[in-house]
């Protein structure tokens, strides 16, 4: 049976690539491969861009409320199509299929807080900043933006963008992760069904060359990205040598403090889906477990126990509770990161590498792993791993752990489990990362409040959704007016 | 089968309504059930429209910061065995719809315990095990 070849999504039409080079689509569940994407060049930008630069004036003037009544059909379509979009999202990433729906409905999410553009995105006025003469700033949508994102939220990442750009009237270019090009092509199909203006929303498929391009484009104004830091950071000096407006949301390497006071058997199951949730494969997940003072014995051994109730398998079973990893090169890295905290001395309390799931002899799969005595200056607790690989550091204070987090580096996210209000203070006060969470595992904004870290986590000045994305998505024309 | 999820809760949910709507269709084509055949017609309404709560709460209340494990619960105390009700008197009829109710008050009533991290979860479930409780008294009280 020969396999689907996905098109790119330009001005309201499906198109082929203008590439011959093609890349192939994954099941990591089963190993097989599912479909066929394109590898477009510059050639497939610059027809996207061209569309949407085309469809921009007109877009711009569409008042916006008028803009948000697409959303809100759109937001409709999306429940309709809820099932069919997580499913697809777990064939083609492995999550379970209730990470994928979660996933789905956090892209709705944004899209239901950018239907508030009509107070969200308002200027402000003084009058008489002298003498007779008034001042206003309009927020002004700017052209075309686009967004480059990772394989790892097939569905949710380009939403963190997306809804805001379009609805304060901008125009837009998505290129989906090459991993995984479906999810956002069935999304497509249904943003053709609601009816959008041509050239508003277009898709290329693709790889370096489409970054490239994107990065390149005279005629885009600004990128979002989320994805690696070495490419965060490319992305990031590469918009600023071409002049456009840049968020860059790169890795992390995430800790959780587990202090004497916390109510560990009440703070369990949701330390263990914040490390094996969706693989580890997310820049939220816990990557350092780091249990403080004389209950670290307990919080471990209960740890473990937990850790080996999970169930590996097809993510599109119900009774599975970790998928496999997105790709038959990313279970390679995860294996060969285990590898290296052998070798360098950390203590396998569970080893995840000879995982077999009945059935499933080709899956990309990786079985909880958890290595303990691991010390700050460990490959393991360095890097970020994106796997379910667990590293635990003991501390003997809460000034131990944070100087430990915020010696990573990476400073995306650090959540601290503990009974007391003085040392989550502390905690929150002291920490680097910008994402906190206080006895939550995965302290993952919702959409009305900005996403992103800081240090090496994150580049640019404006995060991901949240109030302040209209900010990045519009210019602030200041008018000083006086009238004789 | 485990129920360690929300959505294997959740579907699990839906299954007990579709079988229950399988169940009351079946019923109607029984000549002895034809004294409550407005009343089984509305169950089956009434189970389409439960399925429609069940996927909706899915739908909306799926929220990955909170998708925490679920111990210590499975479907196997809540499958009931099958049984071709065309061919049932009345009586027998009348006993069946009882034990098919009972199934799913006490599995919404165990269902809604487990989701303590996703309260209107629970008071979902809750409120599908009210429905099933109405309809029990509904059947008793014939």
């Amino acid at each position: 049976m020969s396999l689907p070849v996905l098109k790119n999504y330009i001005n309201d039409e499906w198109v082929g690539s203008q590439s011959d080079t093609t890349g192939d689509v994954f099941n990591p569940a089963t190993g097989e491969k599912i479909a066929v994407v394109p590898y477009g060049n510059r050639e497939d930008v610059d027809k996207a861009v061209a569309a949407a630069k085309a469809a921009f004036p007109a877009w711009r003037k569409t008042p916006p409320l008028t803009r948000a009544r697409y959303l809100f059909r759109l937001k409709d379509a999306f429940e309709e199509n809820f099932e069919e979009i997580a499913q697809t999202l777990t064939t083609e990433q492995g999550k379970v299929i209730d990470e994928a729906r979660g996933e789905v409905r956090r892209m709705i999410e944004n899209v239901e807080h950018a239907t508030g553009v009509t107070t969200l995105m308002t200027g402000y006025t003084l009058e008489d900043i002298a003498t007779g003469i008034d001042c206003y700033g309009h927020r002004q949508p700017m052209g075309v933006f686009a967004a480059i994102v990772p394989y790892n939220f097939p569905a949710m990442v380009a939403w963190w963008f997306l809804p805001y750009a379009i609805v304060a009237g901008n125009t837009y270019v998505v290129k989906p992760s090459e991993q995984v090009p479906m999810t956002q092509t069935k999304i497509m199909e249904i943003i053709e069904e609601i009816g959008l203006p041509e050239g508003v929303v277009n898709m290329v498929h693709g790889a370096h060359d489409v970054v490239n391009g994107i990065l390149d484009h005279p005629d885009i104004e600004g990128v979002s990205f989320v994805g690696s830091t070495p490419t965060a950071e490319y992305i990031y000096k590469r918009c600023g040598e071409t002049g456009k407006r840049v968020q860059a949301l790169g890795g992390a390497k995430n800790i959780i403090a587990v202090m004497p006071t916390a109510d560990v058997d009440e703070g369990i199951p949701s330390l263990v889906s914040s490390f094996y949730g969706c693989s580890g494969q997310r820049c939220l997940a816990g990557a350092i477990l780091a249990p403080v003072g004389d209950k670290s014995d307990e919080i471990v051994e209960k740890f473990v126990f937990s850790a080996k109730q999970i169930v590996v398998g097809d993510g599109i079973k119900q009774q599975t509770t970790m998928g496999p990893l997105g790709s038959a090169a990313q279970r390679d890295k995860v294996l060969a990161y285990i590898e290296k905290g052998i070798e360098e001395g950390a203590t396998l309390l569970l080893d995840g590498r000879d995982c077999k799931v009945e059935g499933y002899p080709d899956g990309f799969y990786v079985g909880p792993t958890v290595f303990d005595n691991v010390t700050p200056d460990m490959t393991i607790a360095k890097e970020e791993i994106f796997g379910p690989v667990v590293s635990i550091v003991r501390c003997n204070s809460l000034d131990e752990v944070i100087e430990l987090v915020n010696s990573r580096g990476l400073a995306n996210a650090a959540s601290i489990y503990t009974g007391s209000g003085n040392d989550a203070r502390k905690f929150k006060y002291e920490v680097l990362p910008s994402m906190i969470g206080v006895n939550i595992g995965i302290a993952a904004p919702m959409s009305f409040f900005p996403f992103g870290g800081a240090g090496k986590s994150m580049f640019g000045d404006v995060k991901g959704h949240g109030q302040e994305i209209f900010q990045f998505f519009t210019d602030t024309k200041v008018v000083i007016e006086r009238w004789f | 089968m485990s129920l360690t999820s929300f959505g294997s809760v959740l579907s699990f949910a839906e299954e007990i309504e579709i079988q229950d709507s399988a169940f009351y269709s079946a019923v109607l084509n029984n000549p002895e059930s034809a004294g409550v055949k407005s009343l089984i017609e509305s169950f089956i309404k009434e189970s389409k429209k439960n399925i429609v709560i069940i996927q909706r709460t899915r739908r909306e209340n799926v929220t990955e910061m909170i998708l925490e494990p679920i111990q210590d619960f499975s479907s196997e105390p809540f499958c009931i065995k099958e049984e071709d009700p065309e061919n049932m008197s009345a009586e027998q009829v009348l006993e069946k719809i009882k034990s098919v109710e009972n199934r799913s008050i006490e599995y919404y009533t165990a269902a809604s315990k487990k989701m303590k991290s996703l309260p209107e979860v629970a008071n979902a479930l809750r409120l599908l095990g009210k429905k099933h409780n109405k309809r029990l008294n509904k059947v008793e009280s014939i």
